[in-house]
């Protein structure tokens, strides 16, 4: 392999795997054999044919800040790293399209257009540091998916190197090429169909203006019924995010920000043509009071509501200021449920001893329960894998899914079955033999490997890029 | 459940099935595919008819499965805006059920009375909101289906957001029915905008429209819809902003300035107006006997204008196209002078498309024509993973043999 792509970038020194032992979570860990970094798809090409060769598994890479262990080595596989690809190939702005490789940075995407007035909507909060090519094995979305969909509705096309070292353009610039819609499975497939080595993305127009509003209220029932109301009311906000009391204090505690001492807050997006937006941030803001807000702050200019989004956006990692260790879920309920389903979260919280942060998206009903613990206290982490566990399939009673946008990686394959059966499951088993019928390509991940509930699922503290004040979770 | 022997008015592209099944609950719809299975028998799906044209005769028929019975709502959470509807459920049934609570499913495809929910996922059918809200792909959330085998599964969910396991309720749309047998599908539904208002731009040339549909990019503008209806070698371009009052009016205001500044003079339509050209949209899309969809980049429509509508619309007497310049998607139809021709003539325009990177495919067609071009064109590039998929999902090929691109 390192005659396909060079001795500097084929690597199997222990201290030089170290870094690729896992993803964003770093609980389980695996060490591969083999981390090869390949420059081009002709490389990739080669590299998959000659890992299939040897009968190495492999697993797909991208910038590593996947939270549910999708990247996950296993045992004697050959990391394939992507992180090399990081060319912008073509924009073309008539058509609103960009080509990229799969190592190129999310934000970096936007920041190629947003001279002309255009971006990359997809935001996940890792986008400063998270990879497109990763984005699109994951499905990923943001805060702003409520109004703009998730990356399966931003990727025109890709170039996808099959289990077998073949090469196979999928989708295009020009909408529906006829055939089945293979783009459309391949999306979110978490790395076991293909590795995409170029992706066409869609790219949008930076909307004419944006309204902003911070909301309090006593507690997340009101809050949860201001967001139902608000959604009632016809109006569809670009993102409508809820922080409960202790995520605010960690928020608070993080930023320095005068957030008052509240139950919750919402902090809510509305985008669009300016006349549309200024009447529906208001009529918002006529619901939150009636709903019962306490205090309705509206930023006095871009500074204030970066600073806003800031305090948002620093939550999840502000909760290692309040507690040693936590763990984060990622569940997805009806959005007409939170105030019920929150308060059942607390209850199960008290029933194990631990205390539960929620900061979330709250318009698109996506949960991202923090469960707070302290691995020196004997018990407590397993009670809080429990927690975690028992909140998932609260989700599930609720008709909703155990996971709204992290993926279910090696992380919650052991809870595919509290929401599919096994003719469910079957059928992606089919979808995944029909590309790769030996499961070659990052094995262990998404599908349940006994068909009892045996397995344990893995969990994670703050990752290596988060320590480092590079990334966020939420 | 009911079954009956096939009779001429069942056939699909004049093949008739010697059975037919009419399931009238999903269990029913499993048995009905179980007894093909253990029958050996190939089916074929029907929902409302309205694009049993689109694809190959099938090389093969014993049955048809009619979708017509299974006819429920199932759930419907106005709060949540999803509803999980069966597979047979009307287009126009449905948005009678979300219309007392303010909300629709943002899907306007061709003939709403008769086209089912099946139906749409299965063809990708949409009308011109998806210049705003996309297509089925872009609001479902999941799906019920039966395997070929007769194996009841899932897709997806009933929430808004999930990626847990791989997305096969998206594989389904536009699959036509070749992956399995729609039982109910899950979509994300909108609120009912309050106010609407059409501007019309009339004979405008594919220069100018495509100017104009940029300018009003440029301005950030959010039209629902934009369709351009030929006429003879121009277009008359209509732009309809959904959404509450000010904000429309403010729009309008907008795209009418942006049209001065592209050098074209255009005017809001009263309601009466609007709705007569959004009806000739309509009548555009219903034509008959030969349909075809074409698929460029949005950009290229003056190419599209140039080198692919004028052969076909030449062929067609009378002849209508709607083009949705946003989409760089469009049909054109009508009634060939001769099939010899018209076969000619869309292999023209297919050879142009795709020197676009597009594709022309033909929807309706009398038999003469068929006889003369492939309703599909070439494979598409994935095509070897595309049967490997059909063959692990339909091993023996039964469901709607021979009516997908090459054959699938």
């Amino acid at each position: 392999m390192a005659a396909v792509v060079g001795p500097r970038n084929c690597f199997a020194d222990p201290a030089e795997l170290l870094t690729y032992e896992c993803d964003g979570l770093t609980h389980g860990r695996t060490r591969p054999d083999l981390v090869v970094l390949p420059g081009s798809t002709e490389e990739v090409a080669e590299v998959v044919r000659l890992a299939r060769a040897a009968g190495r598994p492999i697993v797909p890479r991208g910038s590593g800040t996947g939270l549910s262990g999708g990247a996950r080595p296993v045992p004697g596989s050959v990391v394939l790293g992507l992180s090399r690809m990081r060319r912008i190939l073509e924009v073309n702005l008539p058509d609103a399209w960009v080509r990229v490789e799969p190592g190129v940075i999310n934000l970096d995407v936007t920041r190629a257009v947003s001279g002309a007035g255009y971006y990359y909507a997809p935001d996940p909060s890792s986008q400063s540091i998270c990879s497109i090519g990763g984005n699109v094995a994951e499905n990923s979305g943001g805060a702003h998916c409520l109004k703009y969909g998730f990356t399966v509705n931003h990727v025109l096309g890709a170039r996808v190197v099959l289990e077998d070292g073949s090469v196979v353009d999928l989708g295009g610039p020009a909408l529906d090429a006829p055939g089945l819609d293979l783009l459309a499975v391949l999306v979110g497939s978490e790395g076991m169909l293909g590795i995409v080595t170029e992706v066409t993305l869609r790219l949008l127009r930076r909307p004419e203006a944006t309204r902003t509003f911070f909301a309090t209220f006593p507690s997340t029932d009101e809050a949860g019924e201001a967001v139902s109301r608000i959604i009632a009311a016809g109006i569809l906000p670009a993102a409508i995010e809820m922080m409960d009391r202790l995520a605010i204090v960690a928020a608070k505690a993080a930023t320095g920000l005068d957030w008052p001492d509240v139950g919750a807050a919402l902090l809510m997006d509305a985008d669009g043509p300016l006349a549309e937006v200024e009447h529906t941030s208001e009529r918002a803001v006529d619901i939150a009071r009636q709903a019962g807000a306490l205090e309705l702050r509206l930023p006095r200019d871009e500074a204030e509501r970066q600073l806003m989004w800031k305090g948002r956006k620093s939550a999840f990692a502000a909760v290692g200021r309040i507690s040693p260790n936590y763990l984060v879920e990622d569940g997805v309920i009806p959005r007409s449920r939170i105030a019920p389903v929150l308060r059942e979260i607390e209850a199960m919280g008290q029933d194990h001893g631990l205390r539960v942060a929620n900061v979330f998206h709250a318009g698109d009903g996506n949960l991202h329960p923090l469960v707070l613990y302290d691995v020196r206290e004997k018990g407590q982490e397993e009670r809080a894998e429990h927690l975690g566990g028992e909140i998932l399939r609260m989700c599930v009673r609720y008709g909703g899914s155990i996971t709204g946008e992290h993926g279910v990686g090696a992380e919650k394959a052991a809870y595919m079955r509290e929401m599919f059966c096994e003719e469910d499951l079957e059928t992606m088993r089919f979808v995944r033999a029909a590309f790769d019928p030996d499961g070659a390509m990052n094995p262990g991940k998404v599908f349940p490997s006994t068909p009892l509930c045996g397995e344990k699922p893995d969990r994670g503290g703050p990752h290596p890029a988060e320590r480092a004040g590079l990334a966020e979770r939420w | 459940m009911r079954e009956r022997a096939g009779t001429e008015s069942d056939a699909i592209l004049g093949v008739v099935p010697g059975l037919v099944l009419e399931p009238g609950t999903a269990e029913e719809a499993a048995t009905a595919l179980s007894r093909c299975a253990r029958d050996r028998l190939t089916v074929g799906f029907v929902g409302g008819g309205t694009e049993l044209g689109l694809g190959h005769a099938p090389s093969e028929l014993d049955a048809v499965v009619h979708t017509g019975g299974l006819a429920r709502v199932i759930e419907y959470a106005p709060s949540d805006q999803v509803v999980m509807a069966e597979a047979g459920v009307t287009l126009a049934a449905l948005q009678g059920v979300l219309a007392p609570q303010g909300q629709w499913l943002a899907l306007d495809p061709p003939w709403p009375d008769r086209a089912t929910l099946g139906g749409i996922v299965a063809t990708n059918a949409f009308g011109p909101r998806r210049t705003r809200f996309g297509s089925a792909r872009d609001l479902i959330l999941g799906v019920s289906f039966v395997r070929a085998d007769g194996t009841a599964a899932k897709a997806g969910g009933k929430v808004v957001k999930n990626v847990a396991g791989f997305d096969v309720s998206r594989l389904m749309v536009g699959a036509l029915g070749t992956l399995g047998l729609l039982s109910s599908v899950t979509f994300r539904v909108h609120p009912r905008p309050e106010a609407a208002a059409t501007v019309l731009f009339p004979a405008a040339d594919a220069a100018q429209v495509t100017a104009l549909v940029a300018a009003a990019r440029a301005a950030q503008l959010e039209p629902s819809s934009a369709a351009a209806l030929a006429v003879s070698d121009r277009f008359d371009l209509g732009v309809r902003f959904e959404g509450f009052s000010s904000g429309v009016s403010g729009q309008v205001e907008r795209l009418l300035a942006a049209g001065r500044t592209t050098g074209l003079a255009g005017g809001r339509l009263a309601d009466a107006e609007a709705a007569s050209f959004w009806a000739r949209h309509d009548a555009a899309r219903e034509i008959l006997p030969l349909r075809l969809k074409v698929s460029a980049p949005a950009s290229r429509f003056p190419e599209v204008a140039r080198a692919v509508l004028p052969p076909l619309l030449g062929e067609l007497s009378p002849g209508a196209a709607a083009w949705y310049p946003s989409l760089g998607l469009g049909y054109v139809g009508g009634r060939p002078a001769g099939g010899a021709q018209a076969s000619a003539a869309v292999v023209a325009a297919r050879a142009a498309a795709a020197g676009m990177g597009g594709s022309v495919v033909v929807c309706e067609a009398p038999p003469e024509l068929r006889a003369g071009v492939d309703v599909w064109g070439p494979p598409p590039p994935g095509f070897a993973l595309m049967q490997r998929l059909k063959n692990r999902l339909d091993p023996d090929r039964r469901m709607n043999r021979g009516r997908f691109v090459g054959g699938l």
